[in-house]
């Protein structure tokens, strides 16, 4: 049997009589479940909310699925920034140790490696420790 | 009214169809940039910053080849040519067969020689005489130039002098070359240099050696 709702005659015509249509009916069929909220559920009490114990998680509420930390982003550029900054300054290492090394100045190479090895840890640094996404 | 098509109908749907797929395929191509996100950047560039730090450890141990290195020492004295009259180059390959390097006798007789393989990025040098006041070793890639007297750059984008070929000239005027030298080293630094790596006991008279050993 089709729903009252895609019977549109019907509806029709219990609008016309004033009456609700018993598929619009509030509550239930089921008698228990038509009880006032306080008997349905005797765990929930008055109390409950922020200062029930129980209460673990604070669940959708003000500012739910939005942005927690909006700092976070402008962060997250702020790290991209200094990784490429150091990238920059190790190409430029590498041209002067390579010219250094092709000039015969061996020890000015490595120190410019050594420059780069540090370059690389921040790098590094700003890749792997930043805060914690969500 | 006819069942018949017009073929300008025909030329708008093909021109219709063209269009759609170029859109769809900017669309793909603008799904697939918004997909490279900003720690994917940062991912990538935290890698290419390991790589750079591969490449010059690869650059200070030694990988590259370089004219000069010591090992060149152990390569046997060329003869370049019977004499060199002033005004006069000639090219020829030293140490090594794929080295190439010119030979040049400048306007007051100084005997000058380089390797040719410019500094940028290795294309073949050229002697101008036309050039500058005694000439210039001239790179037509990127009109790069260097003076003749110590390899200088005076002009261009090569980031160093050229490297020079050490030459000497015998009493019967025939010209030999006897060394190489890493760029921007003078000639007495690397002519102590490398005998100090022959280690033949060989000394050069009452000149006295500058601290060969570069570091």
């Amino acid at each position: 049997m089709a729903h009252p709702a895609d019977r549109p005659e019907e509806f029709r015509s219990d609008s016309a009589l004033g009456a609700a249509a018993p598929w619009s009916a509030p509550g239930s069929v089921q008698p228990r479940l038509n009880r006032p909220v306080a008997d349905r559920y005797p765990q929930i009490r008055p109390t409950s909310g922020y200062g029930d114990s129980r209460i673990r998680r604070s669940g959708p509420g003000p500012g739910a699925g939005t942005d927690h930390d909006p700092e976070r982003s402008a962060m997250l550029t702020g790290r991209l920034v200094v990784v490429l900054s150091v990238v920059v300054g190790q190409l430029w290492a590498l041209g002067v140790g390579v010219d250094a090394w092709m000039q015969g100045h061996t020890s000015t190479a490595w120190w410019c490696t050594g420059f780069e090895g540090l370059s690389f840890l921040i790098a590094l640094a700003a890749w792997r420790f930043g805060p914690t996404d969500h | 009214m006819t069942d018949e098509q017009h073929p300008g109908d025909a030329d708008g749907s093909a021109v219709d169809e063209t269009a759609a797929e170029e859109r769809s395929r900017l669309q793909d191509r603008l799904s697939a940039d918004s997909l490279t996100s900003r720690r994917d950047y940062l991912r990538v560039m935290a890698t290419v910053s390991g790589g750079l730090v591969v490449g010059s450890v690869a650059v200070s141990a030694g990988v590259l080849p370089r004219h000069g290195d010591a090992a060149a020492a152990d390569v046997q004295p060329l003869k370049v040519v019977d004499r060199l009259r002033r005004g006069q180059a000639v090219t020829f390959a030293y140490p090594t067969e794929h080295d190439r390097a010119i030979a040049i006798r400048l306007q007051d007789g100084t005997l000058v020689g380089y390797s040719t393989v410019c500094t940028h990025l290795a294309c073949g040098v050229l002697w101008r005489e036309d050039r500058g006041a005694e000439g210039e070793l001239y790179c037509p890639c990127h009109e790069g130039a260097f003076e003749p007297r110590e390899g200088a750059v005076v002009q261009g984008p090569p980031p160093r002098g050229l490297p020079k070929v050490l030459l000497a000239e015998r009493t019967d005027g025939s010209v030999w070359a006897i060394g190489t030298a890493y760029s921007d080293e003078s000639r007495l630094h690397a002519a102590c240099r490398e005998l100090n790596a022959k280690d033949s006991g060989v000394r050069l008279g009452h000149v006295a050696c500058p601290n060969s050993a570069r570091s």
